[in-house]
């Protein structure tokens, strides 16, 4: 293959994906955020609590149905774990120095691989414990231990929105494109994602 | 607060005539409830959307006293720590009137029932359109220097209403060492005089908002702003200090 094609890093699907539940995330971390802090300048703009409080609670739906459908492709990349994987984290995968040596990745580097399954779990824990917050109040022992569990799976969103918001634009430049077009160059591919493209090519696969 | 205002219950008064209730849906135009006899004479049996005070009836008799039967006022205690004010997201849905009471603002409320959670007292109920219903101290009579219905009406001086600490000084005149309230959860606007243990009279001891209530309130709520806003000023402090990831040589197409 020609350094200069392109391969697909991520279909449409998986893009599409990939947006409902960033923009459902956004969403609901702002109007959570107005909930914990009383704002209301920002209820105003959701036309005041109550309706906030519907619009919450059905963004909690695309939320989750976003976060499986794409973890239904995404999902084999952070079950595997190697040596090299070790050796990322041993160099903090070249994050706090560009001199470090950082060993060979594939489709997800192993920081991508432990944010992800964070986003997973406490995705999964913020569904369920709304769940209880919306329908089942009258549970009050639960109740009260959902709306714990609800904000403390949110500390880890609020931990990996910033973080992911700089790492998939101005702190990796050309990383962007992946969740836009979806295409990156062969060149590119094979100088990020080594071990994706080395098993894509064994395998005979098409570069997806 | 420094000054503000509580009704005083004192069960040795009270005679269970149920006159605070009745006065209670008089004012506030709430209707009466179809109510089954279930072996006990508190009618209606527990607080509702529709019933904000009642009084409890409890059967405790003793050696010495073979017949005792205690009547007890119950409404919301208008704690000065009040853990629904704590938890409530919505502004001014509970507000604190500046007689201290802890009224509601039906408007407001959206029904997410987390006042029901963090209230030590188990007094918040909803109504039909799920909105929070509660005693708010009349509010509307107090804020115009009229006493609340219910201590206006008892006729046996069982409820009293004023300044709390002038009605904290008359019950410790009248003989009561303590006074439930008096230092519970900041001081509570519905205070009782007991002559024996508060759980006699089916009021547990040291009310507190429950633990895991405050611990939201003084740490996770801080905590979430305080994650968003860290994270975010690090990834600019490493956009400045060690830079975006540099492209190895000819990686763009």
């Amino acid at each position: 293959m020609n350094n200069n094609n392109m391969v697909v890093m991520a279909t449409a699907a998986e893009r599409v994906f990939h947006w409902m539940f960033a923009i459902s995330c956004l969403l609901l971390t702002l109007t959570g955020f107005a909930f914990l802090f009383k704002n209301a300048s920002i209820a105003g703009v959701f036309g005041g609590f109550e309706s906030m409080k519907s619009i919450h609670n059905w963004l909690g739906i695309v939320f989750i149905i976003s976060l499986l459908m794409s973890s239904a492709k995404w999902l084999k990349h952070p079950l595997r774990f190697d040596a090299d994987d070790i050796r990322w984290m041993a160099v903090a995968g070249g994050y706090l120095s560009h001199k470090v040596k950082v060993p060979p990745m594939g489709k997800l580097n192993t920081g991508q691989k432990i944010s992800y399954v964070g986003v997973l779990l406490s995705g999964i824990l913020l569904t369920a414990s709304g769940f209880v917050l919306w329908f089942f109040p009258e549970l009050k022992t639960w109740f009260l231990l959902s709306f714990i569990a609800h904000n403390l799976s949110f500390l880890f969103i609020c931990i990996f929105i910033p973080m992911h918001i700089y790492l998939g634009t101005i702190g990796n430049p050309g990383t962007f494109q992946i969740m836009t077009s979806g295409r990156i160059s062969y060149k590119r591919a094979k100088n990020h994602y080594p071990k994706w493209v080395a098993e894509m090519e064994t395998g005979k696969k098409v570069l997806s | 607060m420094a000054n503000r205002k509580a009704i005083l219950i004192s069960p040795e008064l009270c005679t269970g005539c149920r006159a605070c209730q009745v006065a209670c849906k008089a004012w506030n135009q709430l209707p009466a409830e179809k109510t089954k006899f279930s072996g006990n004479f508190a009618s209606p049996a527990d607080l509702s959307s529709n019933t904000l005070n009642k009084v409890r009836f409890v059967e405790a008799p003793s050696e010495d006293k073979p017949l005792r039967w205690l009547f007890v006022s119950q409404r919301c205690m208008h704690c000065e720590d009040a853990g629904c004010m704590k938890i409530c997201p919505v502004p001014g849905a509970i507000y604190r009137t500046k007689d201290g009471a802890v009224a509601t603002d039906p408007d407001k409320c959206i029904g997410c029932k987390l006042c029901s959670a963090a209230c030590p007292f188990d007094v918040p109920r909803y109504g039909k359109d799920g909105k929070l219903s509660k005693c708010t101290m009349c509010a509307d009579r107090t804020e115009n220097s009229m006493p609340p219905a219910c201590t206006k009406t008892c006729p046996t001086g069982a409820l009293t209403f004023g300044d709390s600490k002038e009605l904290i000084a008359k019950a410790k005149r009248a003989g009561y060492t303590k006074v439930y309230g008096e230092n519970d959860l900041g001081g509570l606007g519905a205070m009782y005089a007991f002559k024996d243990a508060p759980l006699l009279y089916g009021m547990k001891e040291n009310p507190k908002v429950p633990e895991m209530v405050v611990f939201w309130h003084k740490y996770l709520k801080p905590l979430s702003l305080i994650s968003i806003g860290g994270v975010a000023a690090a990834t600019l402090l490493h956009y400045a200090f060690v830079g975006p990831h540099k492209d190895k040589e000819g990686d763009d197409e």
